[in-house]
């Protein structure tokens, strides 16, 4: 081995059958040390599959993973030295919190003397806040306190992999908005990789997001990288809340100039992009929380569409629209009047935050006024 | 369609010699066609509440009446309830079509008039295409939506009570589900009632919320209201995402003492608050906490201990050591984790509270 490891944890190739079922196909994925990595796909994507192959709970039909550069594939999880927390929270009945999250340590081993124990347990407990629960046992707590619990168990081990599969799903939406920012600043000194059907976990918590998609992660990067430059389609759509609007749209090519065209109203000079766009069909992406009601900026492009239905809650207001059959959504923060359904408004769009795909492929051409590098076609 | 009303609603499990009380006297009315939500923390009573309205339950004391008919003794069939749960309950060996039409089938309704009716139901849940379909084909979205509309083509349908129906959905098609579900109910003017825990469903669906706590009634009212005149701090820390910041302060000479920082006062607050003093909670939403990285006049500095990226803004968690709260600021601001920014709020979104009731 070169005095260069790749440190952090790296699945290669991993394929994961199911009798006919295929789920996992041919899966190649590097999470960087310390990380804390989102795996991000709908529900019955495969995530927990993925988790459990990486952590060691199931093997793969084939393929390798590799713990700072060295082979685990073979490696019962029981030498792995990770942890994992679950959607259900899952903490021994009969013992109490204390006991629950000393467990860990007192099986462990490295030898520990029952102060050092206390003393990790009392460190963490008060890290996730259960300090007042330590003497209860699992059936008195709450949902949240028995999640918490599992969590302290998980962490106090030191592991440097641990692996969380939708640890929030179960709990009620404000415990998940609390946890949420604990949860970025709890795991630091760990690598995580964090399962979830949610955008906004992997927006608020992680450091690096991997998307999935028939058995393989289709974009991996930063947060903040996936984010701005959502290379297809389906990424782009659903690593938003709302999903980003996406029209179907044609190229236009009269007189020179290159527009694209979803509707009379609704379409934009492109011209300055003529040499990536040598198809005639595309889709067009815009966020709902891109899309306006002034016009506040020049070179906006206006349309009229019809107020389908009003959510409003607190400050903000989106509404679901449709311009000519294309539904889609807006995002206003602090509105200045009520909108009705059937209600016409005026739209504003500005082209420079505007994300433009293949219609075959759905690769990613233009975002937000830069052509992506790599989508200049050979010539 | 039907107006409801439960009275003295008192509800207590039994289990040995354990006894819960589920709910202490509960009194609502929900009005004909007038979305209405459920909405409160697990253990609040809501699902109770819901198993007594729909008649799986009958409540220990109190009364159920629909259109001013005693129904707390009747069965869950007798009383013209359409049911939504997190699982979409439909029949899986049976297509769309004929999901949809058991029910009419089943009061011996004809072939003609059963047609009819499912196709104009079908129509209004964006599932005519699908009609052919069988549910395991469907997306978890349209499932729910034939559950729905399994209990809206019977015309008699008194009400819709929807448990958690997202809970199974994905976000994106919770995003279409949302207007899904106030299409019907906007179309048909049919009385529909919302159980969940998540704000933002209650918010966007009913036009009456009513939230609940340990088995009782907080506050009800219109999202608006709810939002911008929260009656307790758990109001205001449960609407809103995140929710009201409620922090415990002072008043002192110089205007409010919190743990670990001051904020000057007008004159006209201090005279609203003085006679109830001098400790009081404040509440103050995320979004009317401002953050930057200059000092200004009566702008008071607090560290930054967490920064969640949500995309078109962020939230950051503020804290003095002492004490921590929440700011909604824009994607651009450059503020780091463990640095320092200085922090104002506007004066007239601040709800001042005292023994859990809001007084000014």
């Amino acid at each position: 081995m070169n005095g260069k490891e790749t440190m952090g944890l790296r699945v290669e190739n991993i394929v994961m059958s199911f009798e006919r079922n295929v789920v996992l196909d041919g899966l190649t994925l590097d999470v960087p040390s310390m990380s804390f990595t989102t795996i991000l796909a709908p529900t019955g994507s495969g995530k927990t599959t993925l988790l459990r192959i990486m952590a060691g709970i199931d093997k793969p039909t084939s393929g390798r993973v590799y713990y700072n550069d060295r082979d685990v594939t073979d490696v019962h999880i029981q030498e792995r030295k990770i942890s994992m927390v679950y959607q259900q929270f899952i903490n021994y009945p009969s013992m109490t919190v204390y006991e629950n999250i000393a467990s860990p340590l007192r099986v462990s081993k490295e030898k520990l003397s029952q102060k050092e124990i206390d003393e990790r347990v009392q460190n963490i407990a008060k890290l996730l806040k259960i300090t007042h629960v330590l003497g209860h046992l699992p059936e008195e707590l709450s949902g949240g306190e028995k999640q918490r619990t599992a969590i302290a168990r998980a962490l106090i081990k030191g592991s440097e992999f641990i692996f969380l599969d939708e640890p929030l799903a179960n709990l009620d939406y404000k415990l998940r908005e609390e946890l949420r920012g604990e949860l970025k600043t709890v795991f630091k000194g760990s690598t995580i990789v964090y399962a979830t059907p949610e955008p906004i976990d992997a927006l608020s918590m992680s450091s690096h997001v991997a998307y999935l998609s028939k058995g393989k992660v289709i974009q991996f990067g930063k947060v903040h990288d996936v984010y701005t430059k959502p290379r297809l389609r389906e990424v782009g759509q659903y690593f938003n809340d709302p999903p980003m609007n996406m029209f179907d749209c044609s190229l236009s090519t009269e007189g020179g100039s290159a527009r694209v065209v979803v509707t009379e109203e609704l379409k934009l000079d492109f011209s300055k992009y003529k040499g990536v766009l040598r198809e005639r069909e595309y889709v067009m992406g815009i966020r709902p929380q891109d899309l306006s009601v002034v016009q506040n900026r020049v070179g906006m492009i206006s349309f009229a569409a019809s107020v389908e239905f009003t959510e409003i809650v607190g400050s903000s207001t989106t509404l679901h629209l449709i311009h000519r059959g294309n539904k889609m959504g807006i995002v206003i923060h602090q509105p200045e009047k009520q909108h009705k359904r059937g209600q016409e408004i005026r739209i504003f769009l500005d082209p420079g935050r505007v994300f433009l795909y293949g219609k075959r492929d759905g690769r990613l051409l233009i975002a937000q006024g830069q052509v992506v590098a790599d989508a200049v076609p050979a010539s | 369609m039907a107006v409801i009303e439960l009275k003295n609603i008192v509800h207590t499990y039994r289990k040995g010699k354990k006894e819960t009380e589920a709910l202490r006297g509960v009194n609502l009315t929900f009005t004909e066609g007038c979305p209405a939500a459920l909405l409160g923390p697990s253990g609040c009573g809501k699902t109770t509440l819901l198993n007594i309205l729909s008649g799986l339950l009958k409540p220990t004391s109190g009364q159920v009446l629909f259109d001013g008919k005693d129904v707390t003794d009747l069965s869950t069939e007798e009383r013209n309830i359409g049911m939504l749960f997190q699982f979409p309950v439909v029949y899986d060996s049976m297509n769309v079509f004929n999901n949809l039409a058991f029910p009419l089938r089943n009061r011996k309704v004809g072939p003609a008039e059963v047609k009819e009716r499912v196709r104009e139901v079908a129509r209004l849940l964006d599932l005519a295409e699908v009609l052919g379909s069988f549910p395991r084909q469907l997306t978890p979205s349209q499932k729910q939506l034939l559950a729905l509309g399994r209990g809206i083509v019977r015309e008699d349908t008194a009400v819709i009570l929807l448990d958690e129906p997202m809970t199974q959905i994905d976000v994106h098609q919770r995003w279409e589900l949302r207007r899904e579900l106030s299409k019907v109910q906007g179309s048909l003017n049919i009385t529909m009632i919302y159980v969940t825990h998540d704000q933002y469903e209650a918010l966007t669906f009913a036009e009456k919320v009513v939230i609940m706590k340990d088995g009782l009634v907080v506050q009800e009212g219109s999202p608006e209201e709810l939002y911008g005149n929260p009656k307790t701090p758990f109001v205001g820390y449960f609407i809103g995402t995140p929710g009201m910041n409620i922090l415990d302060c002072r008043l002192a000479k110089t205007g409010l003492d919190f743990k670990g920082f001051k904020k000057e006062i007008t004159p006209e607050l201090r005279a609203k608050i003085e006679t109830y003093g001098p400790d009081f909670k404040l509440g103050i939403r995320p979004e009317f906490v401002h953050c930057g990285l200059v000092q200004q006049k009566g702008w008071f500095p607090l560290k930054v201990k967490v920064v969640e990226d949500r995309g078109e803004f962020k939230i950051v968690t503020l804290t003095s050591d002492a004490e921590e709260l929440k700011s909604q600021v824009p994607s651009d601001l450059a503020a780091e984790e463990g640095g320092t920014v200085w922090v104002n709020f506007l004066e007239d979104k601040m709800k001042i509270y005292k023994d859990d009731r809001m007084i000014n």
